[in-house]
């Protein structure tokens, strides 16, 4: 395959989302623009201009109407996708790391970061889409991190908009009542910051990866760990793909290292691992540093990687990647196959 | 297309003629001259096939917005400074992905190996491709100083073991090797006399130093130096040799008698190897 490679930003990617279609992707980094692309042939539709520092995240609406970014200037914005204008400013007490529409279309969720004696928090705003100038600026809810906790690094919403799933920089896990902002459970799964946390399609379980260098799938009723992937290198993100039961981690060496070691020790690669086997199945090459984020097509029919080099590589699967089955999986098929010409026979 | 703008009169015999077919399909029939100044005919048949593919209604309307921000006025497609076509990549998805990998990273590395084996060591004994103090026809075939200087194929300086052995600590560069005695070589380097030395270009490859002492110059006396040069790699000649006769008649003679005479198809240019003063 022969990705399309995007460069748009000038400093390294921090996050890269496709729309619910998967005809946008959504782009941001450490400059102070976001950049939307065509994901079918890598045309930039056009940038949101009017950040003043760092763009940590972004996301889009179910209906690709509006977008939201999280900033290190304290602010978090909301912008409309067809146009590229401001529709409304967040101010908020510190940078914002992670922002997330729910489910249902009508919250926004903004992680802060714990920096001048605030403390981290998950802030929430109600979003008012009949007038979408004027937003209210009072949270609707918001979740400090308790004692005995470290900041939050990563959150998103489960099923139903039901609890929100928040990593933490020690490793945690935790997951919040959604309506009042009650801890309801937390369990310790890494041993190094969280990077990125992201649901499966019915959200009812999430792949956390973390810079221990471990990946993990977790059930988000019991939090109980399903599927662990290992790896030898830091990871910054995971993916969990649709239609293939795989899923894509990425990393590599910490940025600050990269310049001390050679490309092809740096792990710079998309690694697959089999969702269910847990086994490593591939890898892809590529980026000149770390990945910092992965993002897969809601279809499952490709994927981009952000890197630490600033481009972004958006890869669309070839016919092997739908082909490649487990020995046991085929057999599993032709069994099933002859039982029912079998079953058919009979009748 | 060509009815409503006035065709401009170099380009009207390139316009193609086109031809609708029965079956909807074009053939286009264009003349050319090609490059070796002939006019070739190209017919082309052109078939269009229309693909139509069904996109969400929100997508097609969306492929419509207009550009903004940093791309505000840009044309429509893609723009190669920002978007680009990468490498081809290669996703090979197995269970056994680590193994197989492993397996042909060291594949690579083998090969390498191999490779710089075959240019890098050769044995100056034998010429094979080992180390020369583990080559097994060291005793046989004697130390790699005197076998080398025994080859050496000009044999103009009597070559004696003793002159390299004298002096066995004293270091001799490289390209002096092999020879009897490296500051002997120099010395008669120096006072070597070229006054009897021709030099000739435009040598057929295949030429070899038995065919310049034995044919070409046959009739000029005996060549005290017959010297082709050679390509240190492939071993190939360059077209350029040095001769040189035991008189300066006899190079003179050779000289006014071959110059710009045929030999192996190519005509011999010949001069002195040093400018006559």
């Amino acid at each position: 395959m022969r990705p399309l490679l995007l460069k748009g930003h000038e400093r390294s990617l921090t996050q890269v989302k496709y729309n619910r279609e998967g005809d946008l992707i959504f782009t941001v980094a450490k400059d102070k623009e976001a950049s939307i692309w065509f994901s079918f042939n890598g045309e930039r539709l056009g940038t949101f201009i009017g950040h003043g520092g760092t763009i940590w995240s972004i996301d889009v609406d179910k209906e690709t109407f509006l977008s939201a970014t999280g900033s290190a200037d304290f602010t978090a914005k909301l912008w409309r996708v067809e146009t590229g204008e401001t529709v409304f400013t967040f101010p908020l007490d510190t940078p914002v790391r992670r922002v997330e529409f729910n489910v249902a279309n009508d919250k926004l969720l903004t992680v802060t970061d714990e920096v001048m004696g605030f403390k981290g928090s998950i802030t929430i705003f109600k979003l008012n889409y009949d007038d979408i100038y004027n937003q209210d600026t009072t949270p609707v809810l918001v979740v400090h991190t308790k004692e005995g906790f470290e900041r939050v690094t990563v959150a998103g919403w489960s099923y139903l908009d039901k609890y929100i799933i928040a990593g933490h920089r020690d490793g945690t896990i935790s997951k919040i009542d959604a309506q009042t902002g009650e801890l309801i459970d937390s369990v310790k799964v890494h041993d190094g910051l969280v990077t990125d946390l992201q649901f499966s399609e019915d959200r009812t379980y999430f792949i956390t990866s973390s810079k221990d260098k471990i990946s993990k799938i977790l059930d988000v009723d019991t939090l109980k760990v399903l599927k662990v992937y290992e790896t030898d290198a830091p990871l910054n993100s995971a993916a969990i793909t649709p239609v293939k039961n795989f899923v894509v981690l990425g990393g590599g060496q910490e940025a600050r290292d990269v310049t001390t070691t050679s490309a092809n020790q740096g792990k710079f690669e998309a690694r697959f691992f089999h969702k269910i086997f847990e086994d490593e199945i591939g890898r892809v090459k590529g980026h000149f540093g770390p990945l910092n984020y992965i993002a897969v097509h809601p279809k499952g029919t490709s994927y981009a990687s952000g890197g630490e080099d600033g481009y972004v590589r958006v890869h669309e699967f070839e016919k092997s990647y739908y082909d490649f089955k487990y020995d046991v999986e085929k057999t599993a098929e032709a069994t099933a196959n002859s039982k029912l010409n079998a079953s058919d026979d009979e009748e | 297309m060509a009815d409503s703008k006035p065709v401009v009169w170099a380009e009207e015999q390139d316009q193609p003629e086109t031809i609708i077919n029965e079956d909807g399909s074009r053939t286009i029939i264009s003349y050319r001259i090609n490059d070796d100044g002939k006019k070739v005919k190209i017919t082309q048949r052109i078939k269009d096939i229309i693909v139509k593919e069904t996109v969400n209604k929100n997508v097609a309307l969306r492929k419509k917005w207009g550009k903004y921000g940093a791309e505000k006025g840009s044309a429509p497609g893609p723009d190669y400074r920002t978007t680009q076509i990468g490498e081809s990549v290669t996703l090979r998805l197995s269970p056994d992905w680590k193994r197989a990998e492993q397996e042909a990273e060291e594949e690579k590395k083998s090969e390498i190996a191999k490779q710089k084996t075959y240019q890098g060591i050769k044995c100056r004994t034998c010429g094979g491709n080992h180390y020369t103090a583990k080559c097994p026809f060291k005793d046989t075939l004697g130390s790699a100083d005197s076998a080398g200087a025994a080859d050496e194929p000009e044999g103009a300086a009597p070559t004696d073991p003793a002159v390299s052995s004298a002096a066995p600590g004293k270091y001799i560069p490289v390209h002096l090797r092999g020879k009897a005695g490296g500051l002997a070589t120099e010395a008669e380097k120096r006072e070597r006399d070229d006054s009897t030395t021709l030099r000739v270009t435009q040598l057929n490859e295949n030429v070899n130093e038995q065919m310049l002492r034995y044919e070409l110059f046959a009739n000029f006396g005996p060549l005290i130096r017959a010297n082709i040069v050679r390509n240190r790699e492939t071993g190939r000649s360059k077209g350029v040799a040095y001769v040189q006769f035991a008189t300066e008649e006899a190079a003179e003679r050779a000289l006014e008698r071959l110059n710009g005479k045929g030999y192996h198809s190519l005509i011999l240019h010949l001069e002195w190897s040093k400018p006559k003063k």
